[in-house]
């Protein structure tokens, strides 16, 4: 054993590179706030690892983007779990990079000899945040699509260079193939090899210069003194000498800190998932749009800036923070690293902090505008089917088509839902003599168009329907000649909302507006009644 | 150890060095275990997963001679990965006293798509030299077993094949 130690010692110089490595001594006073870089080093192997696995099913065009990872996270084992971890290992990872450059912020760590440790650390923060950003378009989602429209929308604003900018962005003057095959490959491929890259520099720098150690309050270190550096260099001389070695004692406090987020980041992707909205629907204006959590803050703060304002917000707010970023170490210089003698400085930082959480906060409690709609997900892929099979090549519906096949506007007050399943299956055995083609539709095909057809026409109410008003609402609602004008009078509601809408109303009011004072009629009515009765409302009131 | 100023860097306790090493092994092998056991199952699920099959339909029977192979295409409607896909695919059918013989239409060795001599009356597969009987034993050449046979059944005046369903 130890002559092929040996061998291999003198090809490699292994033994040299683990006495530089792992045997170094890390100053006295390293604790637990010193894990945070080992941490997000870990979050870092945790998305290559999880981002490997999910580019194995993952299609980067908006025709199978969505569909592969629907197909990933539900019928590939143990998909939904690494699609969870991904997401919130990507969570975790801005959490952990900004609360490492927070630390190292408040110990003026980035002072000599550190300061290019500091600058590719400024790059790999700004890296995460393109990870995010360039991320999570690519489920091809409606939060996907309209985030990223929205961000495009934002890179306009930049006067002069805006619109180029934005359609190198988007690899055309519209978000679709190209902008999704961009930033497929600049998220898999170019964000990836740039994070090794100023890892690389940023560990050999912290291997050379050894970890900072805690700030001291030393008064008679200034840079008045000539010989402050040398000074710096000696103290840190004992620390380290006082201190343990890396391994194991420090890569001990790492693997714990590691193993605790881990199981955080475990536990809500098992608990939370990862959610996969509708299929982007670049036609949908009842959508609203809302970035990932880490951009709230942003968001936010364009709501502050009206009209020509934005542009300075778009423009001079991003380049302020990243030249203050890259610019600190020459703006707080010295010996001096004690938050006790960086007074302003550190309360610009606090202020800073409490910005960013304020417009977070206040940007995820922005009310939604548009109110939520519930869309039954078998409708929408019965629509795709619809469309993909060209049915209406031989049917019309609300006025377009061909006219071999029967019109289908109100197909679903001809046609139950057994009749359409067996229609679908085989149109000749149930209609011996019809042109309609046997299109071998799989099982769950079927259960689609029949889902999309049943809404076709299905807004009749039945008799019962002016009694459930009479019954549940008429004693405060007032609606074409009954009832009482206590709450909005309905008489002419069918104008401005359709069924859909007022059956997710009478259901849960408080869902579609946050300042309803009506209940909930979930649990009096039944989900027929309900519907029953917004089709009642929708019809006469139209 | 003493350095120059006399500072001690604090006694190194072997034993508590060794139970540091068994957690940082425990941690770290309870990680690679969640981590690389769920990649794993996730990269190797497609072997484990099951197979489906069911009838396709080859046409009318009347399409068949009697006693001489005849190539027969189908479609098949079925679902590949998150796509569903018009698949379409051939066989070989051997129409013998009202009994059917589908052969698949690769080559049992290794995959290539052979043909019928009607001359010879043998399969010839155009690879490695492969030649087949009428009734698909091996004549000559490297396959390793018969032409593979595919399951049928006649239905109202229809053949029907069973394939596996891919998913």
């Amino acid at each position: 054993m130890k002559e092929i130690l040996d061998w291999l010692d003198e090809r490699t110089g292994w033994r040299k590179l683990k006495e530089v490595i792992l045997d170094r001594h890390i100053p006295k006073g390293v604790d637990w706030r010193y894990t945070l870089g080992s941490v997000t080093l870990f979050f870092f192997v945790l998305q290559v690892v999880t981002g490997i696995l999910l580019g194995m099913h993952y299609s980067p065009s908006p025709d199978h983007a969505y569909d592969s990872v629907k197909y990933l996270t539900n019928e590939v084992p143990m998909g939904k779990l690494l699609r969870g971890l991904h997401k919130w290992g990507a969570t975790g990872m801005v959490v952990s990079v900004f609360l490492h450059m927070l630390r190292v912020f408040f110990m003026g760590a980035y002072k000599y000899p550190r300061e290019v440790t500091w600058f590719s650390g400024v790059f790999l923060f700004f890296l995460v945040i393109g990870f995010g950003f360039t991320g999570y378009l690519l489920p091809w989602d409606q939060k996907a699509y309209w985030a990223t429209t929205v961000g495009a929308h934002m890179v306009e604003q930049v006067p002069y260079l805006g619109d180029a900018l934005a359609k190198i962005m988007k690899g055309g003057s519209d978000l679709g193939t190209v902008t999704l095959t961009r930033f497929y490959a600049i998220h898999v491929l170019v964000f990836p090899a740039l994070t090794l890259l100023f890892m690389a520099v940023h560990l050999f720098l912290v291997v050379w210069h050894g970890i900072s150690a805690p700030p001291e309050k030393d008064p008679t270190l200034s840079d008045k003194d000539p010989d402050w550096k040398a000074r710096l260099k000696s103290r840190y001389a004992e620390l380290k000498a006082q201190g343990k070695s890396f391994w194991p004692y420090i890569i001990f406090k790492d693997t714990v800190a590691v193993t605790l987020v881990f199981l955080i980041v475990l536990g809500v992707a098992l608990w939370k998932g990862a959610e996969l909205e509708d299929l982007a629907n670049p036609t949908d204006s009842s959508y609203n749009p809302r970035p990932e959590w880490y951009f709230l803050s942003v968001f936010q703060l364009l709501k502050y800036f009206p009209g020509k304002l934005e542009a300075f917000a778009i423009v001079l707010l991003p380049l302020i923070v990243v030249s203050i970023l890259f610019l600190l170490p020459f703006i707080d210089k010295g010996p001096k690293r004690h938050p006790g003698d960086r007074k302003w400085l550190v309360l610009a930082g606090w202020m800073s902090i409490l910005g960013v959480v304020f417009f977070t906060v206040q940007g995820a409690r922005s009310p939604l505008t548009n109110p939520v709609m519930e869309q039954n997900p078998l409708v929408m892929q019965g629509k795709r089917i619809f469309t993909d099979l060209n049915c209406l090549y031989c049917h019309t519906l609300n006025g377009r088509g061909g006219s071999v096949g029967p019109v289908l506007d109100l197909v679903a007050m001809r046609r139950d839902k057994n009749w359409l399943g067996a229609h679908f299956r085989n149109p000749k055995k149930l209609t011996p003599g019809t042109k309609m083609p046997n299109f071998n539709l799989l099982d769950g095909e079927v259960e689609s168009l029949v889902a999309y057809m049943s809404t076709l026409g299905a807004t009749t109410y039945s008799a019962e329907a002016p009694r459930l008003f009479e019954d549940n609402c008429a004693s405060c609602h007032k609606f074409q000649g009954t009832g009482e004008f206590i709450a909005v009078d309905l008489s002419h509601i069918g104008r401005a909302r359709d069924a859909g809408y007022l059956a997710a109303y009478i259901k849960d009011p408080v869902k579609m507006n946050p300042d309803a004072a009506m209940g909930g009629y979930a649990d009096q009515l039944t989900p027929e009644q309900i519907l029953d009765l917004a089709n009642y409302l929708y019809q006469k009131g139209k | 150890m003493k350095d120059p100023k006399g500072i001690s860097s604090g006694p190194e306790n072997p034993q508590r060095r060794t139970f540091l090493i068994a957690l940082i092994a425990g941690m770290g092998g309870f990680i690679g275990f969640i981590l690389g056991g769920s990649g794993l199952y996730y990269f190797l699920s497609p072997a484990l997963r099951g197979k489906k099959k069911e009838w396709v339909d080859l046409g009318p029977l009347h399409n068949f001679k009697e006693g001489q192979p005849v190539k027969a295409d189908y479609l098949q409607r079925k679902r590949d990965g998150w796509e569903v896909i018009d698949s379409s695919g051939v066989v070989w059918v051997l129409k013998e006293k009202e009994n059917y013989v589908v052969f698949d239409s690769h080559c049992s060795h290794l995959g290539c798509p052979y043909n019928w001599d009607s001359a010879k009356e043998q399969f010839v597969c155009p690879c490695h030299g492969g030649i087949f009987g009428k009734d698909g034993r091996v004549v000559a050449g490297p396959p390793p077993r018969p032409l593979d046979r595919i399951p049928v059944k006649t239905e109202n005046g229809s053949l029907f094949i069973m394939l596996e369903e891919k998913a």
